[in-house]
C-alpha cells in the first residue's frame, strides 16, 4: 500500500486531533502542573508520627502555658491551653509562631567576645578574673524562678550586687510596695472583682498583664455592651487598641495623666464622694483642665463616673505615684476589686537594684530586655538565645533557645494568686549553649543546683497542702499522694493555682500628696516585643498589615 | 455529610491584636517574606483591617475586622471566572477550594473577588536554614505563580474526618474541627461552625439581630458573617474594604 502525501497528513492531523480524545494529554497536564508545584529546593514538612504536649511559653514572665504539637521531634504548631486558670487559652501573637524562633538567623550559637568566636573556657576565665578584681552585678529580667536564687546566692557569696529589671505592670506596682513595705513581686491586681477600671493610658488589651487574663474579661462582662457590668475608662492621648474598646475614652494631653488623678482625687474629697483616706492634693481644677486639654465640667463628670459603680481601680502605664493615691483613696488598696498582696508566695524576692557599688563586671541574664543598658565602664557579660544587635556586650553568650530550657514558673506580674508551674523542655538544647545559672555553677559548684531547688518548691507546696492543680480538669494538691507525684504533674505541663486570700492587710501610709504631678513621659510599650528578635512570621503584622509599628530591632 | 461551615466574627469583640493572622500563617506553612512584601504583595489568607467611624476627636471609634475568603455560596465569582477549575466550591462542606496544582496564576480570581481576600504568592517559599522542620506536615508548601486564599484550615477537617472514620463514624464531631483563626483568637470573637444546622452555635449567631454580610448586595450569599452591635461598625457592610480611605481605612 502507498502512502501519500495526503494520508501522512491525514494521519498525522487525525491522530492529533484523536489524542485530545484520550487522558493523555490532561495527565501529562496534571504532571507537569504537579512536578512544578515540587521543585527540588522547596522545603517539603517534615513526615512523622504527630503528638500534642503541653509546655510553657518563655517569651515573657507570664509562663502562658500552650500545647505544642510536635512531629518528627520538632515543634509544628503551637495553640493556647484552655484550662490555663489565668490566660484561659489566649497566647500573644508571637506566641503562636515563636516555635520558629529557634532557627531564626540571629540565633546565637558560639560565644563571641567584641564580635569574635572564642570558648566557653576563654569566658569563664574572663568573668573569674572580673570577679577577682571587684565586685560584679548580675542582672535578672524574671526574678523568683529557681534559676535566680543561683544568681542571688552568687553574688551573696562574692559580694556581689543582684538587680531586677521590673517591666511597666510591676513598675506601677512600686508606689504601693514603697508605701508598705510589701515586695513588689508580691503584690498584684485583682481585676476580676473590679466593676470599673480606670486605665491611664495603660494598653490593656494590647498584651498588658498576662495575655488572655484581662481580654477574657473585658469580652465577657464589656465588649460591645452600652451599659457593660465592668466599665473600662482609658485616659489616652491617641485612640489605641485599648481605647477602641473602651466603655469611654478620655483623650488627654500627653504626659497629663498625674495631674488628671489629683484633680479627680481633689474632686472626690471635696465633693465627698469616696470615704477612703488620702492627704488632698494641690492641684487645681483650672490647672488641671489647661493641662490636660479637657474642661473642668468634664473632669467633674469623669470624677462622678468612676465612682458610680465601684470597685474601681485604677491602672497606670507605669509608676505613677499620684495615680497610686488615687487608688488609696478610692479604697482600692487591700481591697477585692483593687491591689492586693499575693496569697502565701514561698517565692517572692525583693527586688533589689543598683545599690552604689562600683562593679568591676556585670552578668545579664537572658530573661533580661534587650534594651537593658548595663552601667558604663563595666565589663558585660550578656546571656542570650538570639543577638539582639547594637554592640552593648564584652561578651555574647549563648543561652539555650526556646522550648529548650527547662525552668520553672513562679506567678506573673500582675496576678494577685499566686500560681507555679514548670515549663518543661520539648528541645535538647544544643551543646554550646549554657544558661547563666549552669555557668555560675560550673564556676562555683557549691551553689544550689536549680533542679534541687524546683524540688524544694514542690515539696514545699505540697507540704502547705493549699490550692489546686489544673491541669485537663483542676484538682487538689491534697488528691496528689507524694510530692513526686506534685512535681511530675507540674513537669508535665500543670499548673498550681493558689487558693485567693480572704483576709488581704496591705496598709499604705502616705503623708502627702505625691509631688511631681507635671507632665510626664510615657511607658515605652516598645518593651512588648520581648525578644531581641521577633518570629519571622510576626512581619504579618507589621509588614504585610499595619497592625503594628514597625519595633526598631534587627529583623535580619 | 452535606455541611455549610462558616464563621461569624463579633466585631465588638476583635481587639485587632493579630494572633489570627499569625496562627493562620503557621498553620498553612506560610512562609516568611522578604522585607518588600506588603499588605498587597504578602500572602495574609487572614488579615485584620482597621475601620474608624469618620468622627474627628473624643467621639472617634475604630473597630477591626478580619477578612478572609468570605466562601461564597452563590455564584462564587472567583469560580466562575478561573480558566483552569482550580477554585472549586466543595458540595460537601461548602468550602471553596484552591487547588495549587492546576493554579496558572493569571489572577482573573484576585480581580472577581469582591472582597480582596486572595493573594498571589510573588515568591518561592523558603525559610531560614533549619525553620522548615517547623512546618506543619498537614499541609503542603506551595510554589510561587499560584494564588492563594483561606481554605478554612482544610487540614484539619481532613484530620477530623479520619478521627471520626477511624471511630466508624460518618460525621466529625465539629470539636475536631477548629480552624488556627478561631483557636487562637484571645477573646472568643470568632465563632465557626456548621450554618446549615439550626442547633450550631455559629448559625445561631448568624441569624442574630446584629448578624451581616460583607456586600451582601451582591447575592454571593458569603458563608463568613460578621456581628456588631454598633450601627456604624454594621453600615460599613457594604463598602469595599479597599474603598475610600476616610470610610473605610485600609491599614
Amino acid at each position: 500500500m502507498k502512502v501519500s502525501r495526503r494520508d501522512l497528513l491525514l494521519g498525522t492531523a487525525g491522530l492529533t486531533a484523536g489524542i485530545f480524545f484520550t487522558p493523555v494529554p490532561w495527565k501529562v497536564l496534571d504532571d507537569v502542573s504537579v512536578w512544578t508545584q515540587n521543585w527540588p529546593w522547596i522545603p517539603q514538612p517534615a513526615r512523622g508520627p504527630v503528638t500534642t504536649k503541653l509546655a510553657a511559653c518563655t517569651l515573657c514572665a507570664s509562663g502562658c502555658r500552650m500545647r505544642v504539637r510536635m512531629a518528627a521531634g520538632f515543634p509544628v504548631g503551637v495553640s493556647g491551653s484552655a484550662t490555663h486558670p489565668l490566660t484561659k487559652g489566649a497566647l500573644c501573637p508571637l506566641g503562636f509562631a515563636a516555635h520558629q524562633l529557634n532557627w531564626h538567623p540571629a540565633r546565637l550559637h558560639a560565644v563571641r567576645h567584641h564580635g569574635h568566636a572564642v570558648s566557653w573556657d576563654e569566658a569563664r576565665a574572663a568573668f573569674e578574673k572580673a570577679y577577682s578584681e571587684g565586685p560584679v552585678g548580675i542582672v535578672d529580667g524574671h526574678s523568683g524562678r529557681a534559676a535566680s536564687t543561683v544568681l542571688q546566692s552568687f553574688v551573696a557569696k562574692h559580694n556581689g550586687n543582684y538587680e531586677v529589671v521590673l517591666n511597666p505592670e510591676e513598675k506601677s506596682l512600686l508606689p504601693y510596695a514603697q508605701w508598705s513595705g510589701v515586695p513588689v513581686n508580691s503584690l498584684g491586681y485583682d481585676l476580676e472583682n473590679a466593676r470599673t477600671i480606670v486605665s491611664f493610658s495603660a494598653p490593656l488589651l494590647d498584651g498588658w498583664g498576662i495575655p488572655g487574663r484581662f481580654t477574657h474579661l473585658w469580652a465577657e462582662r464589656a465588649a460591645g455592651q452600652p451599659d457593660p457590668q465592668l466599665r473600662l475608662i482609658q485616659i489616652e492621648p491617641k485612640l489605641s487598641r485599648t481605647a477602641s474598646g473602651a466603655w469611654r475614652w478620655i483623650p488627654i494631653c500627653q504626659g497629663s495623666g498625674e495631674l488628671l488623678a489629683a484633680a479627680l482625687a481633689k474632686i472626690l474629697i471635696e465633693e465627698r464622694l469616696v470615704s477612703g483616706q488620702s492627704p488632698a492634693p494641690p492641684a487645681s481644677l483650672t490647672d488641671a483642665a489647661t493641662q490636660t486639654g479637657l474642661t473642668a465640667a468634664a473632669i467633674r463628670e469623669l470624677a462622678y463616673a468612676i465612682v458610680e459603680r465601684r470597685p474601681t481601680l485604677c491602672i497606670s502605664d507605669g509608676e505613677s505615684p499620684a495615680i497610686a493615691a488615687l487608688n488609696l483613696l478610692l479604697g482600692a488598696v487591700g481591697t477585692p476589686g483593687g491591689i492586693l498582696p499575693k496569697s502565701v508566695h514561698p517565692f517572692a524576692m525583693p527586688p533589689a537594684s543598683a545599690n552604689g557599688k562600683s562593679l568591676r563586671a556585670v552578668l545579664i541574664d537572658s530573661s533580661v530586655p534587650w534594651e537593658y543598658v548595663p552601667p558604663a565602664s563595666t565589663e558585660v557579660f550578656r546571656f542570650a538565645a538570639w543577638d539582639g544587635g547594637g554592640n552593648r556586650s564584652d561578651w555574647l553568650l549563648p543561652s539555650p533557645g526556646y522550648l529548650e530550657e527547662s525552668t520553672d514558673l513562679p506567678t506573673p506580674p500582675t496576678s494577685a494568686v499566686a500560681t507555679y508551674a514548670i515549663a518543661p523542655s520539648l528541645l535538647a538544647p544544643s551543646a554550646e549553649t549554657k544558661t547563666a545559672a549552669q555557668f555560675l555553677l560550673q564556676i562555683d559548684p557549691t551553689l544550689s543546683d536549680v533542679d534541687q531547688t524546683i524540688r524544694a518548691r514542690c515539696q514545699e507546696i505540697f507540704r502547705a497542702r493549699r490550692g489546686t492543680v489544673h491541669t485537663e480538669k483542676p484538682a487538689p494538691v491534697t488528691s496528689f499522694e507524694s510530692a513526686a507525684k506534685f512535681e511530675e504533674a507540674l513537669r508535665a505541663g500543670a499548673v498550681w493555682l493558689d487558693e485567693p486570700r480572704t483576709v488581704s492587710p496591705l496598709r499604705c501610709s502616705l503623708k502627702e500628696w505625691p509631688g511631681n504631678c507635671g507632665r510626664r513621659a510615657p511607658a515605652d510599650w516598645v518593651d512588648l516585643w520581648e525578644p531581641p528578635v521577633l518570629p519571622p512570621l510576626a512581619a504579618k503584622l507589621y509588614q504585610e498589615s499595619s497592625l503594628r509599628e514597625t519595633p526598631q530591632r534587627s529583623q535580619s | 455529610m452535606s455541611a455549610r461551615y462558616g464563621m461569624v466574627i463579633d466585631l465588638d469583640r476583635c481587639t485587632g491584636c493579630g494572633a489570627c493572622m499569625v496562627a493562620c500563617a503557621a498553620e498553612n506553612n506560610v512562609p516568611p517574606l522578604p522585607p518588600r512584601a506588603t499588605d498587597r504583595t504578602g500572602l495574609t489568607p487572614m488579615l485584620v483591617h482597621k475601620v474608624n467611624n469618620g468622627v474627628e476627636g473624643a467621639g472617634r471609634r475604630e473597630a477591626f475586622i478580619p477578612i478572609a475568603c468570605m466562601h461564597c455560596a452563590n455564584e462564587t465569582p472567583c469560580v466562575s471566572v478561573c480558566p483552569q477549575q482550580a477554585v472549586e466550591v466543595d458540595k460537601a462542606t461548602g468550602i471553596v477550594m484552591q487547588i495549587p496544582q492546576r493554579c496558572l496564576g493569571c489572577r482573573y480570581c484576585m480581580t472577581a473577588c469582591p472582597y480582596h481576600a486572595r493573594y498571589f504568592n510573588w515568591w518561592d517559599p523558603s525559610w531560614p536554614p533549619g525553620m522548615e522542620k517547623t512546618l506543619n506536615p498537614g499541609v503542603a508548601t506551595r510554589m510561587r505563580g499560584v494564588v492563594e486564599k483561606c481554605n478554612l484550615c482544610h487540614a484539619r477537617l481532613h484530620t477530623a474526618m479520619e478521627k471520626a472514620a477511624a471511630a466508624g463514624k460518618k460525621e466529625i464531631d465539629m470539636a475536631d474541627y477548629v480552624p488556627a483563626c478561631v483557636e487562637a483568637c484571645p477573646t472568643n470573637a470568632i465563632q465557626f461552625g456548621d450554618l446549615a444546622n439550626s442547633e450550631d452555635a455559629a448559625s445561631q449567631a448568624a441569624h442574630s439581630p446584629d448578624a451581616f454580610r460583607l456586600l451582601a448586595r451582591l447575592g454571593t450569599e458569603p458563608k463568613i458573617y460578621y456581628k456588631s452591635r454598633q450601627a456604624w461598625v454594621r453600615a460599613l457592610a457594604e463598602r469595599s474594604p479597599n474603598g475610600h480611605p476616610t470610610e473605610a481605612q485600609h491599614v
